[in-house]
């Protein structure tokens, strides 16, 4: 089992949760996006959530990156009690527990492929030296060492996606969040970054949640799959 | 999160939008500029009022003269009874225009007020400033010279001194003449000059005597005075007039309308006041540079300068005089701090005075206000500049929405992104505040060379330093008011950064 630490150990658990719920809008009249999920992952699991849109799986991925906190029940990821961290807790959480990488790469355009994949490690205080040091590697590791100095527009679908993985690999996270990273390319750049995922996850042993829609992808890349229909996760 | 990233974010975020960074530096800078220049003209004006004032002494100096109007004015038009049906306020414009109209008792500037002030704690000298004019008799010649009393200490006359020495007596039977005067007598020539040293000279105050009536003038072609010898020979056949009137062939009631106008009228002689001095010195004039020197009250410029208490002596033997007092005598106090307390004391014995002091705090204060209006001029620039950085960091916040939500996915927490925010306005602060008192400091350069001719035009005094001071007070100060103030306008855009939902960032377009 993976070296991990948190306020609260989980018996060899990565993810633990128990009929977690989340809603939005108004108390009096509140839209469901999850409805009382409970699912357990261990250390160094590739799972799939499956669902159609709007079936929640963003929601969910949101809640395990905590960028959201659960409206009910309890969720915790690498030791963490999402529910209960602080502020100041959460955003150190999502720098070095979780990396995430999303459909649409979320690169900052202002700036170039290495400040991007630094900026995790910059938010976790590492030293100027070290982490100009841990971004080259994690570039160079993605094949992406001749594009150092390219911003997000002077690069392809692709090699952004592929720069993402970076930044999401950069702190060593012993959990990646994947949601959809192959919904905006092409089937053959797509094979490239899931083969990209699978390598690393198997090289560190981290655990992987993969958010997607495509049956065959979650097949290739995980272990179990987790459906989710309209809230709720299908028995 | 280390400090120096922080600082890296911002410089990088301000970097990335390079013209709206420079314009709202511009407001900022252009506030300082008008901050950071009032500041330095306000100091540099009060400094160089003091400076001034302290290049000489005349801060101890107190102009004092008889109070003609008299001393009780103000006192009788309040005991005054203004009688009849009317409101109070036009009784009081009443009777302050008795009061005006109510002679009080004139206080002369007499011997004994002048004793009286010298014996005043904190005086060093009182001077009676006269201007006499009689006539010098060296060497059987006689010459209309005019007269003057100064303190041995006087630096303007040693200063001028070209032969013998200056007295060092503020009584003694001695006298400097000057050069002028010397060449009146035909003595030009260097050894002629130095040959009057030690010779007696005598001198005679010629007034008309106690009563006012008939005088006879000799009016000479211009720049030629009347010589001892014709004012005597004026006044002899004035003592005889009376006599000799039937003599001239005037019809009966014109001789009848002179007899009238003479007789009885000046019976006494004129009065005749005479001693002799030793010459010790001789005095040049003063050169065009140094009367372009501050306003002393104590300088003087006469053909025979005495000291000050023998000059006092000799024009109190003149008839009349210890009742007329003098025209004027200045109060040397030993410290600038006592002027004001001096002064007081001098009005408080019914005479009037003047002093240079009262002057200048009054300017200081004029200047005050000015510059502190200017200054608040420019602190309201410097507060628009603020609101237009508020406003133009609350567009960034609603422009870098996704990159936000992106730096929170990654890690950013909220104070650390408030704090960027807040850096971003602190380096706009110390950037348009560092050039703006960096713009002063160089227009201040043309600046002072035109107010100094300004002042070269209209007043004769020659500024030695310049009018626009940069202590580091007022870097400082100009500095932290740009800083605090684009940081404080900051704070509401760095919260509404802090408070973006990363989730709703992310799906922002």
């Amino acid at each position: 089992m993976p070296e991990h630490s948190g306020s609260h150990a989980l018996d060899g658990q990565a993810i633990r949760a128990v009929d977690l719920t989340k809603a939005y809008g108004h108390a009096d009249s509140p839209v469901y996006a999850l409805r009382g999920v409970t699912f357990e992952v261990r250390w160094g699991e590739r799972v799939a959530l499956l669902g159609k849109s709007g079936s929640g799986k963003s929601t969910l991925l949101n809640l395990l990156g905590g960028l959201d906190r659960p409206t009910s029940g309890s969720l915790d990821v690498a030791g963490h009690s999402i529910a209960r961290l602080t502020g100041r807790q959460l955003a150190r959480f999502r720098s070095v527990s979780v990396g995430m990488i999303f459909q649409s790469f979320n690169l900052i355009h202002s700036r170039n492929a290495w400040q991007n994949v630094k900026l995790p490690l910059v938010f976790a205080g590492q030293q100027p030296r070290e982490r100009r040091e841990v971004a080259r590697r994690a570039l160079e590791a993605v094949g992406l060492a001749a594009r150092f100095d390219h911003r997000p527009a002077e690069m392809s679908g692709g090699e952004n996606q592929r720069v993402a993985i970076a930044r999401a690999l950069a702190n060593r996270p012993q959990i990646l969040l994947a949601d959809e990273p192959t919904g905006n390319l092409d089937s053959a750049t797509a094979r490239e970054v899931v083969r990209l995922i699978r390598e690393h996850v198997e090289e560190r042993q981290a655990t992987l949640i993969l958010v997607t829609h495509d049956e065959d992808l979650a097949a290739a890349c995980t272990d179990r799959v987790l459906r989710l229909i309209d809230g709720q996760l299908a028995t | 999160m280390r400090v120096g990233d922080l600082f890296g974010l911002a410089l990088a975020a301000l970097w990335q939008q390079k013209s709206r960074t420079a314009m709202t530096t511009l407001g900022v800078l252009f506030g300082s500029f008008v901050l950071a220049a009032s500041l330095s003209i306000g100091q540099g004006v009060q400094d160089t009022i003091e400076r001034e004032s302290h290049r000489s002494d005349f801060l101890r100096k107190i102009t004092v003269r008889s109070n003609h109007r008299g001393a009780n004015a103000d006192s009788a038009g309040k005991q005054v009874e203004v009688a009849g049906e009317m409101s109070d306020a036009k009784r009081d414009r009443l009777r302050r225009a008795i009061a005006d109209h109510s002679p009080g008792k004139p206080v002369a500037l007499t011997r004994d007020k002048l004793v009286k002030m010298a014996t005043l704690e904190h005086v060093e000298a009182v001077v009676p400033m006269f201007w006499l004019s009689g006539f010098a008799v060296l060497d059987q010649q006689s010459q209309l010279a005019s007269l003057a009393g100064v303190r041995p200490e006087s630096i303007d006359c040693r200063r001028r001194l070209i032969a013998g020495e200056f007295f060092s007596s503020s009584r003694q039977p001695v006298c400097t003449v000057s050069e002028y005067l010397l060449y009146r007598w035909g003595l030009t020539d260097e050894a002629s000059i130095a040959g009057v040293l030690g010779k007696k000279i005598r001198v005679e105050l010629r007034g008309p005597g106690q009563q006012r009536g008939l005088r006879l003038v000799l009016d000479k072609p211009e720049g030629e005075e009347p010589t001892l010898e014709e004012t005597i020979a004026l006044e002899k056949i004035k003592e005889q007039l009376p006599k000799v009137l039937d003599f001239f062939p005037l019809p009966p009631d014109q001789s009848r309308l002179l007899r009238g106008m003479i007789e009885g009228k000046d019976a006494s002689p004129a009065s005749v006041v005479s001693e002799e001095f030793t010459i010790v010195g001789v005095l040049r004039a003063a050169t065009p540079e140094e009367l372009k020197e501050p306003w002393d009250p104590l300088r003087v410029s006469a053909d025979l300068i005495l000291p000050y208490e023998t000059a006092a002596d000799f024009y109190f033997r003149q008839q009349g005089t210890e009742e007329r007092g003098i025209d004027h005598a200045v109060v040397v106090v030993d410290d600038e701090r006592h002027t004001k307390a001096i002064y007081q004391q001098i009005l408080d014995q019914g005479l009037t005075a003047f002093t240079v002091l009262e002057f200048i705090e009054q300017q200081q204060l004029i200047y005050l206000l000015i510059f502190g209006g200017m200054t608040c001029v420019a602190a309201v620039a410097l507060l628009v500049a603020a609101l237009g950085i508020a406003n133009t960091m609350l567009m960034s916040v609603l422009e870098r929405t996704r990159e936000i939500g992106i730096m929170k996915a990654v890690g950013a927490g909220n104070t650390e992104l408030q704090l960027v925010f807040v850096i971003e306005g602190a380096i706009i602060g110390s950037l348009g505040g560092g050039l703006g008192v960096l713009l002063a400091w160089l227009a201040s350069m043309p600046g002072d060379a035109w107010v100094r001719s300004m002042v070269a035009h209209s007043v004769p005094v020659e500024l030695k330093d310049s009018l626009f001071v940069f202590p580091l007070w007022l870097i400082a100060v100009t500095l932290a008011f740009a800083i605090t103030i684009t940081t404080l306008a900051a704070l509401y855009p760095a919260r509404r950064a802090a408070r973006i939902d990363p989730v709703a960032a992310l799906r922002h377009e």
